[in-house]
C-alpha cells in the first residue's frame, strides 16, 4: 500500500516536472518571438542609423552585368534632402547616358533624357538606368514607415547572427517591392541581406550589403551609416547582376534650386 | 375522305411502294438538309460569338467615342463630359438595353522578364456583369479588378510577359500633352485568350486609366450602347443616324460617319485642323471592321457550299424522277385512260415530291439540330489558329427555330421545283403511248 502511494507521488512529481519543462520551453519560445512593436523598433533603428536629417551628396558607380552583353559601368552623382524626401540622381558616364537623370519631387519620380529633351514620370519599380537597382536603394531607409514586419526568427549569416523579418508593404504607398525578407545584424542593426518578392511570392531580387560605412552628420548630430557596396542578383534573369559602389559622401547643404527640373536639364546643355 | 386526303394517301402509298427509291432520295435530301442546318448554324454561331465577344471586349452595339485634340496634331481617344452624352443617348435611343462607358488607351506593359505594347481598356467591372460571364479565367479573380492598381490580361500575354497572378507590371503611356506617365499595377486575373480582340487588349480599372492619362472624372474613352438582340441586325444604321443628329443638336461637333475602328482614324484625325472635342458615332461592325472579313469569308464559303448542295439535290431529284416516270409510264397511261386529267398526273407527282421533301427535310433538320446540340454540349475546343478568328476557344453552332423553318421550306420547295419538269413531261404523255410502253 505504502509502495503504491510512493509510486503515485513519484509519478505526480515526474508529471509536474515534465509539465514545467514543457511550459518553460513554450514560454522560452514565446519570449524569443518578437512582438510587433519590438520589430517596428528594430526597423526604426535601421532607418534611424541611415537617416541624415539634412542634405546628402555622393557618387555612385553602378556596374551592370547581363548575359550575352558587354558589362556597363555608370558613373553617377546622387543628391537627397531628408526634410521633404527629395531625391535626384544624375548620370555622368558613359557618354551615351550623360545628362540623364531621375528627380523625385512630391513623391513623384521623373526621368529626364536629354537626347529627346522630355520628362517621363516613372514609378518606384523603375530600374535605374536599366540596371537592377531601384531609386529606393540610394535613398534613406524608410522600412518602419512603409512596411509591416513579421518575425521569422534568428539566422546565422556567416559570422553574423541576423534577425530575419518578413516585411509586407503598407497599402497606398508606391514601393519598388511589395514584399521583402530582410536579415538585420543583431549586434549593429546593419542590413546584411534582402530578398525582394512580388505579391505572388515570386523572388525577384537578392541583395547583399557586405560593407557599411559611417560619416558624421552635423545636421543629425550623430553618425549616418550607409552601405559602401551593394550587390544585386537578379532572380528572374539569373545571369544578371548589379554592383553599386557608393563613394565621396558629402553632407553639406545643397543649393535650394538643385531639386528642380531646370537644374537637371541644365546639366546636359 | 376529301380529294386532298385521297391524293395525299395515293402519294404516300406510292412512296411506300417504291420504298428503295424513296429511302435513297429521302436520305440524300435529309443529309443535305442536315448539312445546310449545320453550315447555317456555324455561320450564325460565329457571328453571334463575334458579336458577344466584341461587345464584351471592345465595343458596344452603338458607340459614342471621339477624339480630343489639345493641339491640331495630337489626338487622344477621349470623350469629355461623358455623363451628358449618356443623358442624350438615353433620351434618343429607347431601344437601349443598357449603357456603359470605358476608357481607351494604348500603352507599353513592362514586366520583369519582358514587355509588350497593347491596348488598355478602363472598365468599371462592377457595372458590367456580362464581362465576367464571357471571360473564362485561367487564374485569379475578376472581382479584384474593382480594386485600383490592378490589371486583367490574357494567357497569351501572360506567357509572353512571363507573369502570373500577383506579379506587378508597369504601364507606360504618353498623356494627351505628350508626357510619358507610368503606373504600377498588380495582375489579378488571367483569362483564356478570345482570339484577335484579346491578343492586343487588357483591362484595368477606369480610375487607374484616368491616373495613367491624367484624365479628370468627367472624361472617358467611349460610351457603349447595348441594344436588345432583336435590334442588333436591323436598327443600328437608323439608331446611329438618330444619335448623330441628337448629339449635334445638343451642341457637340460630330465626325462624319466612317466605318472604321477608332484606332484606324488617329492619323486622319491628327491631320485635320481643329482642336477640342469631336464625337464619333460608330457601330460594332465598324469597330471590328478589320476582322469582319472572317465572317464575310465564312458567309461566301457557306453560300458556295449551299449552291453546290442544292445543285446536287436538283440533279438527284430530277434524275430519280425521270427514272420513276419511266418505270411508271404504263401506270400513268392507265390513270389517264380511266379519266385522270393531265393536271391530276402533274399534281400527283408534285404531291409525292412535296411529301418526300417534307419528310426528308424534317428528318434532316431534326438530325442537324441534334448534332448541333451535341457539339455545343461537348464544348469542342477549336485549334489555336482558328480561335484567333472565331474569338472563342470553343466551337459554337447556333441553330434557331427560324433557320430550321427556312431550311425545311427551302429544300422542300427546291425538291418540288426539281420535280416539276419531269412531272410535267409525265402529265403530257398520251395514254395510248403510255399504256403500250414497255420499260
Amino acid at each position: 500500500m505504502k509502495k503504491t502511494r510512493n509510486t503515485r507521488s513519484t509519478t505526480l512529481v515526474a508529471a509536474l516536472l515534465a509539465g514545467f519543462a514543457v511550459a518553460s520551453a513554450v514560454s522560452g519560445r514565446a519570449a524569443a518571438a518578437l512582438t510587433t512593436p519590438q520589430m517596428v523598433d528594430i526597423l526604426k533603428i535601421v532607418d534611424d542609423r541611415q537617416k541624415n536629417n539634412g542634405d546628402w551628396r555622393a557618387s555612385a558607380y553602378i556596374e551592370q552585368k547581363e548575359r550575352d552583353k558587354v558589362d556597363v559601368v555608370y558613373e553617377t552623382e546622387y543628391y537627397r534632402r531628408s526634410s521633404d524626401q527629395k531625391f535626384m540622381i544624375l548620370f555622368l558616364k558613359p557618354k551615351s547616358s550623360a545628362g540623364q537623370g531621375y528627380l523625385r519631387i512630391d513623391k513623384n519620380l521623373w526621368f529626364y533624357d536629354p537626347s529627346v529633351g522630355k520628362w517621363e514620370r516613372r514609378t518606384e519599380r523603375e530600374r535605374i538606368g536599366g540596371t537592377n537597382s531601384r531609386r529606393s536603394d540610394f535613398d534613406e531607409s524608410r522600412l518602419a514607415e512603409e512596411y509591416d514586419p513579421t518575425d521569422e526568427g534568428e539566422e546565422k549569416l556567416g559570422a553574423y547572427t541576423a534577425q530575419k523579418l518578413l516585411l509586407k508593404g503598407k497599402g497606398g504607398i508606391d514601393l519598388a517591392f511589395p514584399m521583402i525578407r530582410i536579415w538585420i545584424d543583431k549586434e549593429t542593426k546593419n542590413v546584411l541581406k534582402r530578398q525582394e518578392y512580388a505579391l505572388s511570392g515570386r523572388l525577384l531580387r537578392t541583395s547583399y550589403y557586405p560593407k557599411w560605412k559611417k560619416v558624421h552628420s552635423e545636421s543629425k548630430g550623430g553618425d549616418v551609416y550607409y552601405p559602401e557596396e551593394i550587390r544585386f542578383y537578379d532572380e528572374v534573369e539569373k545571369a544578371n547582376q548589379t554592383l553599386v559602389m557608393i563613394k565621396a559622401v558629402d553632407l553639406k547643404s545643397l543649393p535650394a534650386n538643385l531639386f528642380t527640373k531646370a537644374w537637371l536639364e541644365s546639366k546636359s546643355r | 375522305m376529301s380529294k386532298l386526303g385521297v391524293d395525299l394517301t395515293i402519294a404516300f402509298r406510292s412512296l411506300v411502294q417504291h420504298r428503295r427509291r424513296t429511302l435513297f432520295l429521302g436520305t440524300a435530301i435529309a443529309a443535305v438538309t442536315t448539312l445546310l442546318v449545320l453550315l447555317n448554324g456555324l455561320t450564325t454561331g460565329v457571328r453571334e460569338t463575334m458579336i458577344d465577344t466584341a461587345t464584351t471586349l471592345s465595343t458596344g452595339h452603338v458607340n459614342v467615342g471621339g477624339f480630343f485634340k489639345v493641339t491640331a496634331g495630337q489626338a487622344a481617344p477621349v470623350v469629355t463630359d461623358y455623363k451628358r452624352v449618356i443623358e442624350v443617348a438615353k433620351k434618343t435611343v429607347p431601344e437601349m438595353a443598357f449603357v456603359v462607358h470605358r476608357g481607351r488607351g494604348w500603352a507599353k506593359i513592362v514586366a520583369d522578364t519582358g514587355s509588350m505594347q497593347m491596348g488598355v481598356t478602363g472598365i468599371d467591372v462592377r457595372s458590367e456583369p456580362k464581362f465576367a460571364s464571357v471571360l473564362q479565367l485561367v487564374s485569379g479573380n475578376i472581382d479584384d479588378l474593382a480594386q485600383p492598381g490592378t490589371i486583367l490580361i490574357f494567357d497569351n500575354q501572360a506567357e509572353k510577359l512571363g507573369v502570373k497572378v500577383g506579379d506587378a507590371v508597369t504601364i507606360s503611356a504618353p498623356t494627351t500633352r505628350g508626357t510619358n506617365n507610368t503606373v504600377d499595377v498588380r495582375i489579378v486575373a488571367i483569362a483564356h485568350s478570345l482570339g484577335l480582340l484579346s491578343t492586343w487588349n487588357s483591362f484595368i480599372p477606369i480610375e487607374t486609366l484616368r491616373k495613367l492619362y491624367q484624365f479628370n472624372q468627367d472624361s472617358t474613352g467611349v460610351v457603349q450602347i447595348m441594344l436588345d438582340r432583336k435590334d442588333v441586325d436591323r436598327k443600328i444604321p437608323e439608331i446611329s443616324a438618330r444619335l448623330r443628329q441628337a448629339l449635334e443638336q445638343a451642341g457637340w461637333r460630330v465626325m462624319p460617319a466612317d466605318p472604321r475602328a477608332f484606332w484606324m482614324k488617329f492619323q486622319s484625325v491628327a491631320r485635320e485642323d481643329w482642336t477640342g472635342q469631336k464625337l464619333d458615332v460608330t457601330s460594332w461592325e465598324d469597330e471590328i471592321s478589320f476582322m469582319t472579313w472572317t465572317l464575310t469569308s465564312l458567309r461566301v464559303l457557306s453560300i458556295v457550299l449551299i449552291v453546290i448542295l442544292i445543285a446536287i439535290i436538283i440533279i438527284g431529284i430530277m434524275n430519280t424522277m425521270w427514272i420513276a416516270i419511266r418505270e411508271r409510264t404504263r401506270e400513268i397511261g392507265t390513270l389517264r385512260a380511266i379519266g385522270m386529267h393531265r393536271l391530276g398526273v402533274l399534281w400527283m407527282f408534285l404531291l409525292e415530291s412535296l411529301m418526300l421533301g417534307l419528310f426528308a427535310t424534317l428528318t434532316g433538320v431534326a438530325m442537324g439540330a441534334a448534332i448541333a446540340a451535341g457539339v455545343n454540349a461537348l464544348h469542342l475546343h477549336v485549334p489555336t489558329g482558328l480561335q484567333f478568328f472565331l474569338m472563342s476557344p470553343y466551337l459554337h453552332i447556333s441553330v434557331h427555330g427560324s433557320a430550321l423553318f427556312w431550311s425545311v421550306f427551302g429544300i422542300t420547295l427546291v425538291t418540288v421545283i426539281a420535280a416539276f419538269y419531269p412531272s410535267l413531261r409525265a402529265a403530257r404523255l398520251r395514254p395510248v403511248v403510255a399504256m403500250s410502253h414497255f420499260g
